[in-house]
């Protein structure tokens, strides 16, 4: 496995003499690296914590100029009332069925087709990839009553099939990113590992699942967090294929605190920040996952 | 090649799947009972009051069901979906950019033969019917709604302007409300535009808003100019007439020249604009807004100290009406009768809500006109005083119904010229009638007559 | 050689195998819906009426439509812009979060927040940073005694506006570039550090190199995204001031559903699906000079 070794592009390394004062250095950069965390959170912040206040307040501060960051009086009604507006419980149970399986059908076959289309050699490959792909670049806005009608003719309107089956076909359309996105991470691993293992006797599959897969913990993580958020926001799916009421998601329960007429801001502003807290969980725990050196381990073993 | 043979086509190319069978509408429940499907959208608010109404009528309709089918936004997608798929509802709300153009393709029950069987129905205002030809009705605009002079009663009286009236005969002129105007606008040093040292950039109170971009906004101003947007017979664009060129220059003195109100995006107040009516009034960024009458369910809400005036009048008073979407009822309904007496069903102030909670107004004529129906839905905490004049007296006698209502071709007049244009004047960039004459040709070429109207 | 080829054999079937499910999700769900549209970009249909054939007639419409152009002026000066901003963004802000710092799973959830936060709460936020009144924008530029703007409520601002407000959704970008830092393998930066080089040959030499695999996706996956951009245009501006932010998508949107003049909106879709796949076409023929492949040296 010599070839690991080598640098890519070989860096012409030049030979420049080990600084000076590098520890000084170091703990110079130590406090950039601080400052510069604190100077992006500033306005990365800004909007979680419009919500966040925006929640707490009555309609009437919410909007005074120039704003106000301090609710007063805390109107934490503003969530208790707001989450018994609707039934969000049973929002929050069918959003989390459809989400999960989503999820896994999404990884699951996303990464199988991007093993076969980065790392197995069969004719058309390529063609087949670029006509995958370009599925995405049509607006869905086209297609979207059309594939409504499908699922129409198969009779699964007002059932979760239309918006959980594409997901174990690759996530169909717009998945296909997914397939682009693991294909790119899985032509990254050095393809040693995979000759040495077929000289074993080893299959393809085994390759995939044994190699592969768990040198791709960090862009499988990817692909559940943003399948999960994308099914989690979804709305238009669940407005059009849902008419039974009790079927209804969370996105579609927010949207009902706006109208044309009436928007009811500190409910809606309550609702939504009680609606992201679980995918931020969610993130917190799962990016623990991006860590360096998975792939060296990999190889070192 | 037929639509849906071309959708099959498409959709179907690879399964090949048998198609379901697919009949459109509401069907029959098992246990026999009629379903009809209701379609319709609305806030939390207003789901609740319909539901109650759809229960109501379940309990006086024995052996119906209704199925509510609430979509809360993106409602043109999934109605344009469910039309597609031949799949409609029985009946339920329509947006107006698509009412007509179902109606003319066959797509909603001709009311017209019904007026003659349920008398309910023949005794609404005359402007809340929607023709789409000669004896051909395809609905009722689902409320009626009016514009009005909205004002913080406390800014009026610190200032020590006289309050709008109340009365449509006793209506400001326009110059009267740009003089009040001026005395309702404020600076950070309490300086008004017409004293020097005035500071347009640091505005604490505004004396007046009206969006340029809204037309149920201006509508009443240009018709009670004596201008029109189109001629009478609808073919020709009549925004570049002096009368019209007029109002729009007073639209946008008032921010630029006057400084008396927001300009653009500012604080604009249109219904769905942020923020609402009720918060320019009670925050007190405005004092006087000119906003639908629906803004009293807020109003109330949010315990504004709010007056509610009538527009100011060139000559005239006029104010638009009948600003809300369509109710209609699909052809594709297997249960015609029963989804006509539910359409008449659901406006009837008897079993909604809504009207004693102010964001509806009635379509009964009646509800106008004999006084123990006027005080069932005015006479509560709800409703002010001035509510009898200032708005049923007035939407009454003085409403002329909204463009969207009445002129063909509209939605796209208005998303492809009329806004962009509307929105160059707001931006105080040219002078209106520059604008105007640029774009009434244009419209012209656009314009495919008025939309027919008659007696019930 | 005979090994080889049940190799090549083995590597065929699996491949074919593996790919199955999506080959058949784009057949099954894409491909029919796509064709459909096709065949309605050649037909004069309304939503709910009957189609007619009009051949090619909904393209030469186009072409002396007005408001496409302007759309697809609008749609192509916001992506120039916004693509390479984001990318950056989010490249910066990924090589932050892959440092060693106090409190990394904190830091990461806040930089991925604005993501998070749902559209319409963002919508009420921007408007109002953008209130040329008293939005926070021109406060701040007040007080810098900088002169003010008008934003997303002037024709010529109302772009770049839009482009500066696309950076706050850097944070799908930046989490996929801190996923593929991980793939950097440690032992290269150690041999040019061995070599004496400071953290500006490991950037150039080992980091850039390396990611190039996902810059490229995210390139190639904002182009066809921000070509396709909507949401801005639908809940902020309708297009406005005077059609400035009149994308693509959301004038197709407009005439599909508001106009239900699917024949025309179809025939407007095609015209941008051939646009992105020539881009997306050149961007890949030009990544064969750029982005380096682990398979370069096996295959």
């Amino acid at each position: 496995m010599t070839a690991v070794e080598a640098p890519p592009r070989s860096p012409r390394a030049g030979r420049v003499a080990p600084t000076a004062g590098l520890r000084g250095g170091r703990r110079y950069g130590k406090v950039l690296l601080y400052v510069a965390l604190v100077a992006g959170a500033v306005p990365t912040l800004l909007p979680f914590v419009w919500l966040v206040r925006s929640a707490l307040m009555q309609d009437a501060q919410m909007f005074v100029a120039p704003p106000e960051w301090i609710p007063s009086p805390f109107q934490w009604s503003n969530f208790t009332e707001a989450l018994t507006a609707q039934p969000f419980w049973l929002y929050f149970v069918n959003t989390v069925i459809i989400a999960v399986i989503s999820v896994l059908g999404t990884v699951l076959t996303c990464s199988v087709a991007a093993f076969s289309f980065s790392r197995l050699r069969w004719r058309g490959r390529n063609v087949a990839f670029a006509v995958l792909l370009s599925g995405v670049m049509l607006p869905y806005a086209v297609t979207l009553i059309p594939t409504f009608v499908m699922w129409q003719e198969l009779g699964a309107l007002d059932t979760y099939l239309p918006l959980t089956v594409p997901s174990w076909f690759a996530g169909a359309g717009g998945g296909v990113f997914n397939v682009f996105l693991l294909r790119q991470f899985f032509l990254t691993i050095p393809f040693e590992l995979d000759e040495a293992a077929y000289i074993d006797g080893a299959s393809p599959w085994r390759v995939f699942w044994t190699i592969v897969m768990p040198l791709s913990k960090p862009a499988i993580v990817v692909v559940t967090i943003f399948t999960f958020i994308g099914t989690w926001n979804d709305f238009l799916g669940p407005l059009l294929y849902l008419n039974d009421e009790e079927k209804y998601t969370l996105s579609l329960g927010l949207a009902s605190f706006q109208s044309i007429y009436l928007t009811q801001w500190g409910y809606l502003m309550a609702a939504s920040a009680a609606v992201i807290a679980p995918i931020i969980a969610l993130f917190f725990f799962l990016q623990r996952y991006f860590i360096e050196g998975v792939t060296l381990t990999g190889i070192k073993n | 090649m037929k639509r849906r043979d071309l959708l099959r086509m498409g959709g179907l190319a690879a399964l090949g799947a048998a198609a379901a069978a697919c009949g459109s509408g509401g069907g029959t429940g098992a246990a026999g009972a009629t379903e009809l499907q209701f379609m319709y959208w609305g806030s939390t608010f207003e789901k609740a009051a319909i539901e109650k109404m759809l229960k109501a009528f379940e309990q006086k309709k024995q052996g119906v069901k209704v199925k509510p089918v609430f979509t809360p936004d993106e409602y043109d997608v999934k109605l344009n979906s469910l039309v597609a798929g031949g799949k409609t509802p029985d009946l339920g709300y329509v947006p107006m950019s698509m009412s007509f153009r179902l109606a003319e393709q066959g797509n909603l029950v001709n009311l017209f033969p019904y007026l003659q069987k349920y008398p309910q129905l023949a005794g609404y205002l005359p402007d809340a019917y929607l023709w789409y030809g000669p004896d051909k009705l395809h609905g009722v605009a689902t409320a009626n709604e009016i514009e009005l002079l909205w004002y913080s009663k406390s800014a009026v009286a610190q200032a020590g302007v006289a309050p709008p009236p109340a009365v449509a005969s006793s209506a400001w002129s326009w110059d009267q409300l740009v003089e009040n105007a001026y005395k309702l606008t404020v600076d950070q040093n309490g300086k008004h535009p017409d004293e020097s040292g005035f500071d347009p950039k640091q505005v604490r109170q505004f004396g007046i808003s009206i969006s340029v971009t809204y037309a149920a906004a201006w509508y009443g101003f240009l018709r009670s100019n004596g201008a029109d947007f189109a001629d009478e017979a609808g073919k020709k664009c009549l925004l570049d007439s002096p009368e019209a060129i007029q109002v729009f220059q007073n639209l946008q003195d008032l921010i630029y020249k006057h400084r008396v109100a927001p300009g653009p995006g500012q604080l604009a107040a249109t219904g769905d604009d942020v923020p609402g009516t009720n918060i320019l009034l009670k925050t007190k960024r405005v004092a006087m807004v000119v906003d639908g009458h629906w803004a009293l369910l807020d109003m109330n809400e949010s315990k504004v100290d709010y007056g509610i005036g009538v527009l100011p009048k060139y000559a005239e008073p006029f104010t638009t009406s009948q600003v809300a979407g369509a109710s209609s009822v699909f052809s594709g309904t297997k249960h015609v009768e029963e989804a006509v007496e539910l359409f008449a069903f659901h406006i009837d102030p008897q079993y909604v809500d809504l009207y004693k909670q102010g964001l509806w107004m009635p379509q009964e004529r009646k509800y106008y006109e004999d006084q123990a129906a006027i005080d069932s839905w005015t006479k509560n905490d709800g409703h002010p005083p001035e509510f009898r004049t200032a708005v049923v007296d007035y939407a009454r006698d003085h409403g002329v119904p909204d463009l969207r209502n009445r002129v063909k071709n509209l939605s796209a007049i208005s998303s492809d010229v009329l806004t962009p244009a509307l929105q160059e004047i707001e931006s105080g960039k040219k002078p209106a009638a520059e604008t105007l004459k640029a774009i009434a040709p244009k419209i012209t070429g656009m314009l495919q007559g008025w939309q027919h109207t008659q007696e019930p | 050689m005979a090994g080889m080829s049940g190799q090549r054999r083995m590597e065929r079937r699996w491949g074919l195998l593996m790919a199955l499910p999506a080959l058949l999700g784009f057949v099954i769900f894409t491909a029919g819906p796509m064709v459909a549209s096709l065949a309605f970009s050649l037909t004069d249909w309304q939503v709910g009426g009957t189609p007619a054939f009009v051949g090619l007639g909904n393209y030469t419409e186009l072409a002396g439509d007005e408001l496409f152009w302007k759309s697809l002026s609008a749609t192509t000066y916001y992506t120039l812009g916004a693509v390479p901003l984001v990318l950056i963004v989010s490249f910066a802000v990924a090589m932050l979060l892959n440092q060693k710092v106090r409190g990394l799973p904190i830091w990461r959830t806040i930089f991925y927040l604005p993501t998070l936060v749902p559209a319409i709460a963002n919508v009420v936020l921007w408007i109002w940073i953008f209130n040329p009144d008293f939005g926070l924008l021109n406060s701040l530029l007040r007080q810098a005694g900088l002169p003010t703007g008008q934003w997303i409520y002037d024709e010529a601002m109302a772009i770049p506006s839009l482009i500066v407000m696309s950076t706050w959704g850097f944070g799908n970008t930046m989490v996929i570039f801190l996923a593929g830092l991980q793939g950097v393998p440690r032992h290269l930066y150690e041999a040019v550090s061995i070599d004496g080089g400071g953290p500006w040959r490991r950037f150039w030499h080992v980091t850039l190199p390396m990611m190039t695999p996902t810059i490229f996706y995210n390139l190639v996956v904002g182009v066809v995204g921000t070509f396709q951009v909507f949401n801005q245009a639908y809940v902020m501006t309708e297009g406005g001031p005077n059609n400035a932010t009149l994308f693509y998508v959301y004038y197709l949107f407009r005439i599909a559903f508001k106009e239900s003049e699917m024949g025309y909106a179809s025939a407007l879709a095609w015209v941008l699906f051939m646009i992105i796949v020539v881009i997306t076409f050149l961007l890949f023929r030009n990544a064969r000079r750029w982005v380096y492949y682990e398979m370069a040296g096996a295959r």
